[in-house]
């Protein structure tokens, strides 16, 4: 597509409807993004909150599992009997002992799963341990734990330590406190299976909760039971030597968070997308307040000013640009006008008549000495052609000048011509006429003087004023050439669309409704009031009438009632005006033919009207 | 809501405990001691009285081994003449830790009474307890 075929008002639309749905695009996009990330912050959110939760849980345990201890360390009884199975290696009592707390209970029995109870020597040699409990698990404290104790500085030895850790029976969690109080002789170490305290997890998070060991074995699982839209959320527990002992998968509930996202992302895009066309149509109200109907009214003036109204001038109130360009513009216009005026003055003081005609004949520019000469007002000469002002054939004599260039000195013709004024009586007249360029097309120029005597020949002085008048007119029409409408301004020919319709169709119908209205303006002016032709011509003075050898004849008006001879170019405002002028003067404003007529007038209109419309329309 | 009101209580608990006094920093002639530091005077001075300034529920659910509970405000100097009956002996004081002025006062009246080694495990029972001591539960 060729830039020239585009307005601004079409690429500044389309210009704001691409950065609109860009805007829609990445506003969508976001969205989803949004989205994505506020579930990550969740899931981030439920792993902590996780982590807390296990971290609370293995609390728990510890609490109760140094309570048992501390309490069973500092059992005088416990003490001797671990004193007896280290020196005698009877450790009855001490087993008794130790299984004491599975059989009589002891204060949280119901909060943690006390799976062992085992004693160890200060070297951590393994003594004893209870015989309830879980089973086949290694008789030696785990290493973790025996490496932290043997490690640790003299003032951490009465601490007591714990830590998760991974049997061959899975995970478990020991305590270990010194036995024997500030003055220990050994260790005791409880032993608590950690998988009972899991389910607290989902107690802490408010969550469903599912608890797996790290061979994928389930090993408790708490669900809210409902249909909600969850969102899965994994924590792996590891013990302190950083091997992995449970894997608790979180469910986070997120069917609010996608119902408040989707809500956000409705309310978001929506007020975005108004914003957004809000803003494009102030925009827009903005790029037309301030450029596109400025532009339009200068483009409106200057297209104006183009068809030949040069009196007027280009609004210059626009954004800075398009002010100067329309003062450039008006400049411009101005000093055109300046040199029209001053070249149609010029041919209106030369004492020689001047006629210019177009290829078909009929006459664009005549100056004042051509009207005088004739006897005609401006308004009637510019509706006749050669036959009417000349007794000779002209278009013959035109003729010999087609194919020529017609600018050469030598091109043109010098002939008498006999002339016909207004009033029938002939005269003959020295003329020369050129072949010219009349609005890209041939036409010719013809100045006359009046012959002073018969066969008389031109003096040079003559000659010489006739071509400086045929230069001034060269001028005028060379603007007339770029500016076909120019003409208009100079001859007062009519309106635009009268000499420039815009095509061999709508120039056809018009001439045809011109002479089927003007036929039916004089039959019902004939029928309904029984007047002539020339008492229309007479009494609208709206048609000239011409005497030819005393008779009163109306030549231009009857060139409208003939569709051969009607000109090309009718005057369109003259056959309205006759109708209506009939129409006001007939006696039956309701008859048929007053009804046909005022329909036939109608039509005519609305057919002028969307020729003028069509004419107005930029070209291309 | 749950959140704001959590929030709520976590401010009224954080101004409360801003509230509640610290104990002081140290008492003249008074010498204060660690955890660790307290286990290491206790084991070379078997039989070194210590006394333990909280209520009796409190002494119950777990106290240091060998110490003797004398509530602060109730203590008499009969009372610890009871119990160390010479002024020079040393004498370990503890509370639940250093937001608790029980331990403190004692000291306080304590020095007044004549004695003269004392001894004061600032930490208290919080500090005791937090690294997971050896305790005694009746």
């Amino acid at each position: 597509m060729r830039i020239e075929h585009l307005s601004i008002k079409s690429v500044t639309i389309a210009i704001f409807v691409m950065i609109g749905a860009v805007a829609m695009v990445l506003s969508l996009l976001a969205g989803s993004f949004f989205r994505e990330s506020a579930l990550d912050a969740q899931m981030s959110s439920l792993s902590r909150v996780l982590e807390v939760a296990t971290q609370e849980m293995q609390q728990g345990i510890r609490g109760h599992s140094f309570d048992l201890g501390m309490k069973l360390a500092h059992s005088r009884a416990l003490v001797e009997a671990f004193s007896t199975a280290s020196e005698s290696g009877n450790d009855g009592k001490l087993v008794a002992l130790l299984d004491d707390p599975f059989i009589s209970g002891f204060v949280g029995f119901s909060e943690i799963n006390l799976v062992k109870l085992r004693v160890y020597s200060p070297d951590l040699e393994f003594v004893g341990e209870s015989s309830v409990g879980i089973q086949g698990t290694r008789q030696a404290l785990p290493g973790y734990l025996a490496n932290l104790i043997r490690n640790r500085g003299r003032d951490d030895r009465l601490k007591g330590v714990d830590a998760l850790w991974l049997s061959s029976q899975g995970p478990l969690h020991s305590a270990v406190i010194p036995l024997g109080g500030l003055r220990p002789v050994g260790y005791l170490e409880v032993v608590v299976d950690p998988a009972f305290n899991l389910k607290d997890i989902a107690a802490i998070t408010r969550t469903p909760v599912s608890i797996y060991a790290m061979s994928d074995e389930l090993l408790s699982t708490v669900n809210s039971g409902n249909d909600s839209e969850y969102l899965p959320v994994e924590y792996v527990l590891f013990t302190p030597d950083s091997v992995p002992a449970f894997r608790i998968v979180g469910l986070e509930d997120i069917a609010l968070l996608s119902d408040e996202m989707a809500r956000i992302k409705t309310v978001t895009i929506t007020g975005f997308l108004m914003l957004a066309f809000a803003t494009l149509l102030l925009a827009l109200w903005l790029f037309s307040r301030f450029m596109l109907s400025p532009v339009s009214a200068m483009v409106r003036n200057m297209r104006a000013m183009a068809q030949g109204n040069l009196d007027m001038a280009v609004d210059n109130r626009a954004l800075r640009e398009f002010h100067e360009l329309s003062d450039a513009f008006n400049t411009m216009a101005s000093q055109m006008r300046m040199r029209t005026n001053d070249l149609e003055r010029l041919l209106d003081l030369d004492d020689s008549a001047i006629l210019c005609f177009d290829r078909d004949r009929e006459m664009v520019y005549c100056n004042r000495s051509a009207a005088t000469l004739f006897g005609y007002s401006g308004d009637e000469i510019s509706d006749l052609d050669f036959t009417d002002l000349f007794v000779d054939d002209v278009a013959v004599l035109t003729a010999r000048l087609e194919g020529t260039a017609g600018r050469r000195r030598e091109d043109k013709l010098h002939e008498v011509l006999t002339c016909r004024h207004k009033d029938g009586y002939e005269f003959r007249c020295d003329s020369v006429i050129n072949a010219i360029d009349v609005m890209g097309q041939s036409g010719h120029a013809i100045a006359l003087n009046t012959v002073a005597g018969d066969d008389e020949i031109m003096s040079s002085q003559s000659e010489q004023r006739l071509d400086a008048v045929e230069q001034s007119l060269t001028s005028l029409l060379e603007f007339a050439r770029s500016n076909p409408s120019l003409m208009l301004g100079l001859g007062n020919l009519g309106e635009l669309s009268d000499v420039d319709p815009t095509g061999g169709v709508d120039k056809g119908t018009v001439r045809e409704q011109v002479v089927s209205v003007m036929n039916l303006a004089l039959a019902c002016w004939e029928r309904e009031l029984g007047k002539s032709k020339l008492d229309l011509a007479e009494e609208s003075r709206i048609w000239p009438v011409y005497i030819d050898k005393s008779t009163p004849t109306t030549r231009t008006l009857d060139k409208y009632l003939s569709l051969e001879n009607c000109t090309k170019n009718p005057r369109s405002k003259r056959v309205v005006d006759t109708a209506e002028f009939v129409l006001r003067h007939l006696p039956d404003e309701n008859s048929a033919a007053c009804e046909g007529l005022r329909r036939a007038l109608d039509e005519f209109r609305l057919l002028l009207a969307g020729v003028k419309a069509k004419s107005r329309q930029p070209e291309g | 809501m749950r959140f704001f009101f959590s929030l709520l209580l976590l401010v009224h608990v954080a101004v409360s405990a801003d509230d509640k006094p610290f104990a002081p920093e140290s008492i003249d002639g008074v010498r204060i001691v660690t955890a660790e530091e307290a286990i290491e005077l206790i084991l070379d001075n078997p039989g070194m009285p210590i006394i333990d300034s909280r209520k009796k529920t409190e002494y119950v659910k777990g106290h240091i081994e060998g110490a003797e509970s004398l509530l602060d405000t109730e203590m008499t100097e009969a009372d610890l003449e009871a119990i160390v009956p010479e002024r020079h002996t040393t004498i370990l004081f503890y509370c639940n830790g250093i937001r608790c002025l029980r331990s403190s006062n004692a000291i306080v009246k304590v020095k007044e009474w004549g004695y003269t080694n004392l001894v004061w495990f600032r930490g208290g029972w919080k500090e005791w307890n937090n690294k997971l001591l050896p305790v005694v539960t009746d």
